[in-house]
């Protein structure tokens, strides 16, 4: 029957197609070959990535560079999205090294209780890491943690330096904040849990986290109070007042690098030694001028990175 | 799977879910009033526009672009552009870019429709309505719209249908709708709530053709009934005939 | 150097970027039209001898197409994962099946009953009835709906950048609206490369109709 020869073709066409297009995880536009041909005598490649954000992909790329500076052979998968993609990616296998906040990271991926302490942190951080065959290098003295911010005028008029003064005219005010905030307990539930604020009962827009959008949206007066990144350069950008978290809501944010523990068994100590020397000088005003280089000026995260290399002499 | 269902389910029955400012009612409350007022926007604007083409019958090339743009303009594009424009005015937050987008977006298939319907009514007609001494806007109104009728208003339900579908696009310019609870949803890697909200999502859209098509046969004269059924698009257009609209 | 609103140094600095999102669209969007034309040719062929399918499977295919696009990759998610490219394609296909059937079908019933009665007057069995005879003269109705679904398609792989997937929509929402006004740049370079890709594959196409069906040249094609 004519029909079945034609469904017999269609199938096997068909088949001839989805095998040929399987998913090219490996394709991704960004990956990209440092020194190719010959490998540093036994120096693993590695391949880097990083979240959606440019604070993790322009870290990411200051590492990868640095990383190749010291011989390894590396590739990039930067901007890979938010943690329900990144944290598998790295377990798999699929990406070997990633900037992660310890904070952040221990309280989202693995459902722990960060504190301000960064020690405690790290430490039940590492923990954690272990079982999924991870390791945390040394962190960075800077931070990058949810903040809130205020314009010039909001903290003047409501004579608001701190978030506890927030608290109490939080309902006067709109909102802005990411869109899982109230699900987030350095966010919604952690205003309420610290600092007795009903987040149910506020005024809320919701934008994207730590964007340049958020900030301008405070700054046009569409929005009260903005959730913002503390290292965004919009905020000093914009003049924005940064409410000091004096009852410590915001867990240790500090950056650590997260390796897959096998590439760290290959590749001895060199890893590890560059890894640190470069993350004990992101300090948090480094992290901020990153910022203002890569958002506010738009350079790529490639000259971003290697500007601040040559900068700080590494 | 079934036991996957099953979570859907729970989820449904939930009270949270129907709570609170991500909870269902308000999110649809939200969804249908934007897409209302995109569409009362969209038919005040593109119908006159429409009309007014397809009575001179000036202007093809006009209905021809307006077509081909309304179709190869990414939505989200069209969203993202009116939230960044507006941000510096402070109107950035809130419905406002979105139901520019959504308006924008729903006026071609009115247009089109509008201009066809009214093209396709037999000349002769209209020339015996001027013989019997009618004045354009009386041919208009008591010959041509009747007649263009299903057309015009299987432009509405296409454009309809489009608005209520791209709505749920807002979310990524923090305009709400139902969209939020997916958009959401896939931010945490909640997968019950994505596709129990996806859910509501399609009924809706799904409704929303059932509704429009309904009206569109009931708002058609009797007398125009037994014409074959026409299904949701112009007819051809110049070059590129066909379906409009896309989610 | 800015041109107007558009900082035009953004967009060579991210030159790289940009085109490697390009290629992920036209992956995505080939991908889909490849996989629908397949499936619609199948499902064509089916159909039309046997008008009783005709309604419920346009039906089906048309209720697809009214299901939003995000709520359909929603949908598909918990069967075929979050944010793969299975779970996009699987929904991009599904959107170009209404189209790229219905204008098969009727393209195939139009082809004028002389025609086929030549051919089989001819003698010519009915593949070579098929791909000789019908399909030619199917092509300028069959071709105006793959212009069509292949600009439906290239708008709708936007939309995969809110479920992480990259292509131009990532450089219109992600890039663009996360930077706010600075963001303008970003998203009017993704606009104009979608509304220019689609462009040109629409011309694309048209220039392919006219070179498969010279004979249609002389008058207005549909």
């Amino acid at each position: 029957m004519r029909t079945h020869r034609t469904f017999v073709l269609g199938a096997a066409l068909l088949a001839l197609v989805v095998s040929a297009c399987s998913p090219g995880e490996d394709e991704s536009p960004d990956a990209s070959t440092g020194a190719d041909g010959s490998q540093a005598a036994d120096l693993p490649t590695l391949t880097v990535g990083s979240a959606g954000f440019w604070e993790s992909a322009v870290v990411a790329e200051i590492y990868a560079q640095a990383l190749e500076d010291a011989g390894f052979t590396v590739e990039r998968q930067l901007e890979q999205g938010a943690r329900d993609v990144t944290h598998p990616a790295l377990v798999d296998g699929q990406i070997d090294l990633m900037p992660e906040y310890i904070g952040g990271y221990l309280a989202v991926t693995y459902g722990g209780e960060p504190t301000p302490d960064i020690d405690e942190s790290l430490a039940a951080l590492r923990e954690a890491l272990e079982a999924d065959g991870l390791v945390a290098f040394e962190p960075t003295p800077g931070t990058d943690a949810d903040g809130f911010a205020v314009r010039q005028e909001t903290a003047e008029e409501l004579e608001l330096e701190t978030m506890s003064d927030l608290a109490e005219v939080a309902d006067q005010l709109t909102w802005g904040v990411a869109q899982e905030c109230a699900e987030n307990p350095n966010c919604g539930l952690g205003l309420e849990r610290v600092y007795g604020i009903d987040f149910a009962s506020l005024d809320v827009e919701t934008l994207g986290a730590c964007s340049t959008a958020i900030a301008e949206a405070l700054n046009a007066n569409n929005i009260g109070v903005a959730q913002v990144c503390t290292t965004q350069p919009e905020i000093a950008g914009f003049n924005l007042v940064l409410l000091e978290d004096d009852l410590g809501l915001a867990p240790a944010q500090n950056i650590v690098p997260v390796v897959r523990s096998e590439i760290v068994d290959e590749s001895g100590d060199l890893l590890e030694s560059t890894l640190n020397a470069v993350s004990a000088l992101l300090t948090t005003e480094e992290l901020t001028n990153l910022g203002a280089a890569v958002i506010l000026n738009g350079e790529s995260y490639e000259d971003a990175a290697a500007q601040w290399l040559a900068d700080n002499g590494l | 799977m079934i036991e996957f269902l099953g979570e859907v389910a729970a989820w449904f029955a939930d009270p949270a879910t129907w709570s609170g400012r991500d909870g269902i009612p308000v999110r649809l409350w939200e969804h249908l009033w934007i897409s209302g007022v995109s569409l009362a926007a969209a038919v005040a604007i593109g119908l006159p526009l429409g009309l007014a083409i397809g009575h001179t019958g000036r202007g093809a090339r006009a209905v021809v672009a307006i077509a081909n743009i309304g179709r190869a303009v990414p939505s989200l594009g069209l969203m993202g552009l009116a939230f960044i424009l507006l941000l510096p005015f402070g109107l950035g937050v809130g419905p406002l870019p979105t139901i520019i987008a959504l308006t924008a977006l729903g006026i071609p298939p009115i247009v089109v429709n509008a201009y066809v319907g009214l093209r396709e009514v037999d000349r002769e007609l209209v020339e015996a309505a001027r013989g019997m001494g009618m004045r354009a806007g009386e041919i208009l109104g008591r010959v041509e719209i009747p007649i263009a009728l299903p057309v015009i208003l299987a432009g509405v339900r296409t454009s309809a249908v489009q608005i209520v579908a791209t709505a749920t696009l807002a979310a990524a310019i923090g305009g709400g709708t139902l969209g939020q609870i997916i958009y959401i949803g896939f931010n945490v890697g909640d997968q019950v709530r994505i596709f129990g909200a996806a859910l509501v999502v399609a009924a809706l859209s799904i409704g929303t053709e059932i509704a429009f098509g309904a009206l569109q046969r009931a708002a058609t004269s009797p007398g125009l009934r037994d014409r074959p059924y026409v299904p949701t698009e112009p007819a051809q257009v110049g070059r590129s005939g066909g379906e409009i609209g896309m989610p | 150097m800015t041109i107007g609103p558009v900082d035009v140094d953004w967009i060579v600095d991210n030159l790289d970027r940009i085109g490697g999102l390009v290629v992920e669209h036209l992956y995505l969007t080939g991908i889909a039209m490849g996989i629908g034309l397949v499936i619609s040719a199948g499902l064509a062929l089916l159909i039309r001898d046997r008008p009783r399918w005709y309604g419920p499977i346009i039906g089906f295919t048309g209720t697809l197409y009214a299901i939003p696009s995000l709520a359909l990759f929603a949908l598909l998610t918990p069967l075929t994962g979050i944010g793969t490219v299975l779970t996009a394609e699987i929904a991009l296909v599904s959107y170009t099946l209404l189209i790229l059937t219905r204008n098969m079908v009727e393209g195939l019933r139009a082809v004028p009953a002389e025609a086929i009665e030549a051919a089989k007057g001819m003698g010519y069995t009915a593949t070579q009835r098929l791909v000789r005879v019908e399909l030619p003269l199917a092509l300028p109705i069959i071709l105006a709906g793959v212009r069509i679904a292949a600009v439906t398609t290239i708008g709708l792989v936007t939309v995969t950048a809110l479920i992480g997937l990259g292509g131009l929509g990532y450089l219109i929402v992600t890039i663009g609206t996360q930077r706010g006004s600075f963001g303008l740049t970003a998203t009017l370079t993704g606009v104009v490369l979608a509304v220019g890709l689609a462009a040109i594959a629409d011309l694309a196409l048209l220039a392919l109709q006219r070179a498969l069906t010279p004979w249609s040249r002389g008058r207005a094609a549909t």
